[in-house]
C-alpha cells in the first residue's frame, strides 16, 4: 500500500525527477568519459611520454570525484526536499518509520543505480563522438583510445552505488528524526542574510591566502612535483569557497544600501540572491573551479596545437628534400610553387656524404639558427661551403639526407677531389613552399609518390624538414592535444550540468513568485531583465573566480611548453567567452520558460 | 460623491475549455456596478464561480464576453506594458493564501508596488511606515513571512495591496486560512480603511460572518447573480442573522 503510494508521488513529480535524473547522467557520463582516459594506462604511456600526465590525471580524478560527492550530496537534497512533503504525509497517515525508512533507501538506491547505468552507456557514446570529433577536426594521431573501458565503467559504477549508499543512510536519518510536521513544511525556511565582521574577515584572510598557498604550489610545480598539485588543488578549492562564502553575503547585504537596489526588481532579485545564499556559495566555488578546469585544458590543448606548427617552422629552412626525384616528381614539387629550390650533387661513403663546395657558393644553404632561450626564436642564415663546414648548425643539411643517411657528416670538396671520388652520383633536391602547414596535402602525396621507388619515404622519421619534423611532433602532441581539448569539454559538460541543475531545482519554488510579481503589476520586461540579472550574477562571479584561477594555474604548464603558455591566450578565452555566453542565454531562457510560461 | 459608479460589470460570461473539447462555462452574464467608496461581498457556495468572477474583475483572467470598467476604464482587454500599469497604479488583492514573497522582508514586500513603480527611496520609507502603522503592523517590518503569524501575514498583503492607494481592493476569501479572532481584527480593519480612507472594497467569501462587514452582498449561484442584500443601517449582528437566513433559501 505504502510502496504503491510511494509510486504515485513519484508519477507526480516525474518533471523534477526528469531533472534530478539528467542531471545525475550527465554526471555520471562525465565521469566515465574521465576515467575512460585516465584509468587506461596504455593511452596514457603511448600518446604522451611525458610521466607527469598520468600523475596529473591520477589527481584530476580524486578532484572530480570530490566533485561528484558534493553534486551528489546536492542533488539527494533535491530528492530529499522533492519527498519530504510526501513521507511528512505518510507519517501523518500512519506509516511505521522503519517502513518509511525502507522506502526512502530503496528509493535513493534505485535512482542512483539507474541514472549511473545510463550515465556509463551515455559517457560511452559521448567519449566515441567527441574522440572522433577531435581527432578528424585537429588531425590527430592516437593508439589505444577505446571509448568502452571496462575499469572506468567498474569505477564508475562503485563511485556512484557507494556514494547513494551514502546518500540514502542520510536521508534515512535525516527523515524519520525530523517530525511529520516539519517535513511538511521544511519548504519555506527563509536565510537570513546575516553579517558576522569578524568571522567574514577571518573567512576572507584565510580563503586569499590559501589561494595564495595554491596559486604558488602551481608556479613551483617543478620542485614541489605531485606535492604540489595536490596542494594547489586542497588550498584553492577551499579559498575559493571561503571568499565567496564572505564576499557574497556582504555584497548583498552592502548593495542593498545603494537607491538603485531599491529600483524596480533589483531588490526582489538581491533577495532571491540571498534566500539561497548556502546552496549558491557551494555551487559557485564548484562551478568556479569547473571553469577553471576547463577553460585551462583547453588553452593548454589549443596551445600544444599552436605549438606544432611553430616548432616544425623551427626545425628547417627546408619542407622537405628528395633523392633523384622523378620526372612527375619534379612537377609535384613545380605545382606546389615553392619559395626556394635547389638541387646539390652528392656522393655517398660509409662515413660521409660528400659535396660540391662550389654548388653550395653559387647556391648558399639556409640554417635557421636560433637565438635567446627560446628554442623557436631563430635568424634565417644562408651558408656558403665554407660557412656551413664551419656552422653548429649543419646538422640541419643532415636531417635532409634522408635514406639512412641523415648521421653522415657532410663534407665539401674542391671539383677534382669530388670528380675522383668512384661513388655514384646523386641529386639532393630541396625545396621550401610559404607554410608547410597549408600544403600538408600536396607535399603527403608527393612523398606516396616517392615511396614508390623508395620506401624509406614511408617513414616520418625518415624524412628531414619541415614536412617530417610537423609529422613527428603532431604525433607526439597528439596525445596532449586531445587531452586538453577532451577534458575542457568534459569540465565544460560538466559545469553546465551543476549550473543548471541549481537553477531547474530553483526554478519550481521562483515560479509561484514571479507570478505573484506579475498579478502586482510588474511588466515583462521588468521579469526577464530580473531572470537576466539573476543567472548573470551566477555566471559571472564564478567565471571571474575561473579566469583568475586560470592564469595562475597556467603557471604548471610552463615546463611542459616550449613557449610561454600565455602566448595567444586570447584566443581560448574568446571562444570560452562565446560559450559560456551561449550557455548562459540558453539558462536565461530555460529559466523563463519554466517560470514565466 | 456617492453613487459614483467606480466599477461597472456587464454581461460577463467565463467559459472553461477550449472550443470542441470538454467545456464548462463558469460565469453565465453577469451584471452589476459598485460605487465609489463602498463595500461589497460576493457570496456563493464553493464552486459558484466566485474566484472565476474575481479574476476577471482583477485583471488576471480573461472573460469569454462582457466588459468590465474600472475608474472609467476598460480593462478586459489590457495587454503588456498597460496591463501591468494598471494593476500597479489602480487596484490591490489580498488573497486566500498571503501571496508573499518569502524572500523578502515584511516592509520589502509592503513596499514592492511602489519600487515596481521606481518610485524614490526617501518617499518609500514613509509610505511603508504610514500603511504599517494603520494595519498594525510597524513592529514586524523586518521579519520575514515565515515569522509572522497568519493574521500578520494578511494585514502585510492587504499594506502591500494598499500602499499604492488603489481605486479597488480585491479579496479572495482573505479570512480563510484565518483563525476566527485574526479573521475578525481584519475585517475590522477592512471597514475602517473604507470608511476612513473611502478605498471600495470587493470581498469574495463563502463565509457569513466576513459577509456581514459588507455593505452589500450578491449571492451568486451556478455563474449567475441570484440575489442581492442591503446592509443599510442595519447593525452588523442583525445583517449577519439576515444573511444567514438569505442562504438558507438561496442554497436550496
Ligand atoms: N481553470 C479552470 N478550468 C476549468 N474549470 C474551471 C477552472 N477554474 C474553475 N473552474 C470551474 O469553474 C467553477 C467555478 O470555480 P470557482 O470560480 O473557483 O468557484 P469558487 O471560487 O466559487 O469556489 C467550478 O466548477 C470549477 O470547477
Ligand atoms: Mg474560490
Amino acid at each position: 500500500m505504502l510502496t504503491k503510494l510511494a509510486m504515485t508521488g513519484f508519477k507526480n513529480r516525474w518533471r523534477d525527477y526528469l531533472v534530478l535524473f539528467s542531471g545525475l547522467i550527465m554526471s555520471s557520463a562525465i565521469f566515465y568519459m574521465f576515467e575512460a582516459l585516465a584509468t587506461n594506462q596504455s593511452f596514457l604511456k603511448e600518446n604522451t611520454g611525458i610521466g607527469l600526465v598520468g600523475i596529473i590525471f591520477q589527481f584530476g580524478s580524486v578532484l572530480l570525484t570530490i566533485i561528484t560527492l558534493v553534486y551528489i550530496g546536492y542533488a539527494n537534497s533535491f530528492l530529499l526536499s522533492m519527498r519530504k512533503r510526501d513521507y511528512g504525509l505518510f507519517m501523518l497517515v500512519g506509516a511505521r518509520k522503519g517502513k518509511i525508512g525502507q522506502l526512502i533507501w530503496l528509493e535513493t538506491l534505485l535512482v542512483g543505480i539507474v541514472a549511473t547505468l545510463a550515465g556509463i552507456l551515455f559517457g560511452t557514446l559521448l567519449t566515441m563522438g567527441i574522440s572522433q570529433l577531435l581527432i578528424s577536426s585537429l588531425g590527430l594521431t592516437l593508439h589505444h583510445l577505446a571509448a568502452w573501458y571496462f575499469p572506468a565503467a567498474l569505477k564508475t559504477l562503485l563511485l556512484y552505488v557507494g556514494l547513494f549508499l551514502l546518500a540514502g543512510l542520510f536521508n534515512l536519518i535525516a527523515l524519520t528524526k525530523t517530525p511529520a510536521l516539519k517535513l511538511l513544511h521544511s519548504n519555506d525556511q527563509p536565510n537570513r542574510p546575516q553579517l558576522k565582521p569578524v568571522w567574514q574577515g577571518i573567512q576572507i584572510i584565510g580563503g586569499t591566502l590559501l589561494i595564495a598557498v595554491g596559486y604558488w604550489s602551481m608556479a613551483n610545480l617543478d620542485k614541489l612535483q605531485m606535492l604540489g598539485i595536490a596542494i594547489a588543488l586542497v588550498t584553492i578549492v577551499m579559498g575559493t569557497y571561503f571568499l565567496f562564502n564572505a564576499i557574497f553575503v556582504g555584497l548583498i547585504v552592502w548593495l542593498k544600501h545603494f537607491a538603485i537596489a531599491h529600483r524596480g526588481l533589483n531588490n526582489f532579485t538581491l533577495s532571491q540572491l540571498s534566500f539561497r545564499i548556502h546552496n549558491y556559495t557551494k555551487i559557485l566555488s564548484i562551478v568556479a573551479l569547473l571553469f577553471a578546469l576547463a577553460l585551462g585544458a583547453i588553452t593548454t590543448g589549443m596551445g600544444f596545437h599552436r605549438q606544432v606548427p611553430m616548432m616544425a617552422n623551427a626545425s628547417n629552412a627546408y619542407d622537405l628534400a628528395l633523392v633523384n626525384p622523378t620526372k612527375t616528381e619534379q612537377n609535384q614539387i613545380k605545382a606546389l610553387k615553392p619559395k626556394t629550390q635547389t638541387n646539390y650533387h652528392f656522393k655517398v661513403a660509409k662515413k660521409a656524404v660528400y659535396y660540391q663546395a662550389s654548388e653550395f657558393n653559387t647556391h648558399p644553404f639556409t640554417t635557421l639558427n636560433m637565438h635567446g632561450k627560446n628554442q623557436l626564436a631563430f635568424k634565417a642564415v644562408t651558408n656558403s661551403a665554407k660557412q656551413l663546414q664551419k656552422s653548429q648548425y649543419s646538422y640541419q643539411l643532415g636531417q635532409l639526407q634522408t635514406n639512412g643517411n641523415q648521421m653522415k657528416a657532410a663534407v665539401f670538396l674542391t671539383p677534382s677531389a669530388y670528380q675522383k671520388l668512384a661513388q655514384p652520383e646523386k641529386t639532393l633536391t630541396v625545396f621550401a613552399t610559404k607554410d608547410v602547414t597549408a600544403n600538408l596535402p600536396a607535399i603527403k602525396r608527393l612523398v606516396k609518390t616517392a615511396a614508390k621507388h623508395d620506401a624509406s619515404y614511408k617513414v616520418a622519421t625518415n624524412l628531414g624538414g619541415r614536412y617530417g619534423a610537423y609529422l613527428q611532433i603532431n604525433s607526439m602532441y597528439s596525445g596532449l592535444q586531445f587531452m586538453g581539448f577532451f577534458l575542457g569539454v568534459a569540465f565544460l559538460a560538466m559545469l553546465a550540468s551543476c549550473l543548471m541543475f541549481k537553477i531547474l531545482s530553483g526554478a519550481a519554488a521562483d515560479q509561484h513568485r514571479y507570478q505573484m510579481l506579475d498579478k502586482l503589476g510588474t511588466t515583462q520586461r521588468q521579469l526577464t531583465g530580473a531572470i537576466r540579472k539573476e543567472i548573470a550574477v551566477l555566471f559571472i562571479l564564478p567565471g571571474i573566480v575561473g579566469v583568475i584561477h586560470v592564469l595562475f594555474g597556467l603557471q604548471m604548464f610552463k615546463f611542459l611548453m616550449v613557449t610561454s603558455p600565455y602566448t595567444g591566450i586570447w584566443l581560448p578565452f574568446l571562444i570560452f567567452a562565446g560559450l559560456y555566453l551561449i550557455y548562459y542565454l540558453i539558462t536565461v531562457k530555460i529559466y523563463q520558460r519554466i517560470v514565466l510560461q | 460623491m456617492p453613487n459614483t459608479p467606480i466599477m461597472t460589470v456587464a454581461d460577463l460570461h467565463k467559459t472553461y475549455g477550449k472550443a470542441g473539447s470538454k467545456q464548462y462555462e463558469a460565469l453565465k452574464g453577469i451584471d452589476f456596478t459598485v460605487n465609489e467608496g463602498e463595500f461589497v461581498g460576493i457570496m456563493g457556495a464553493s464552486g459558484s464561480g466566485k474566484t472565476t468572477l474575481l479574476n476577471m474583475l482583477a485583471t488576471l483572467d480573461q472573460p469569454t464576453s462582457g466588459e468590465v470598467t474600472i475608474h472609467r476604464q476598460p480593462i478586459t482587454h489590457l495587454k503588456g506594458n498597460q496591463l501591468a500599469d494598471f494593476r500597479a497604479k489602480e487596484i490591490g488583492f489580498i488573497f486566500q493564501d498571503f501571496n508573499l514573497l518569502e524572500t523578502m522582508t515584511a516592509y520589502e514586500n509592503i513596499a514592492l508596488p511602489l519600487t515596481l513603480q521606481n518610485v524614490a527611496m526617501k518617499r518609500i520609507k514613509p509610505a511603508v511606515e504610514n500603511v504599517a502603522r494603520q494595519l498594525g503592523i510597524a513592529e514586524f517590518l523586518t521579519n520575514y513571512p515565515n515569522e509572522l503569524s497568519g493574521g500578520q501575514k494578511q494585514r502585510v498583503a492587504a499594506a502591500r495591496a494598499l500602499i499604492n492607494q488603489p481605486a479597488m481592493l480585491f479579496g479572495d476569501e482573505p479570512t480563510g486560512a484565518l483563525d476566527s479572532s485574526s479573521a475578525r481584527e481584519l475585517l475590522d480593519l477592512f471597514s475602517k480603511i473604507n470608511r476612513e480612507q473611502a478605498v471600495s472594497i470587493l470581498l469574495v467569501t463563502h463565509d457569513p460572518f466576513s459577509a456581514s462587514y459588507c455593505q452589500r452582498i450578491l449571492f451568486i449561484k451556478d455563474g449567475r447573480i441570484g440575489q442581492e442584500l442591503k446592509r443599510g443601517d442595519l447593525p452588523r449582528k442583525d445583517f449577519y442573522q439576515q444573511i444567514l437566513d438569505t442562504l438558507g433559501t438561496f442554497e436550496q
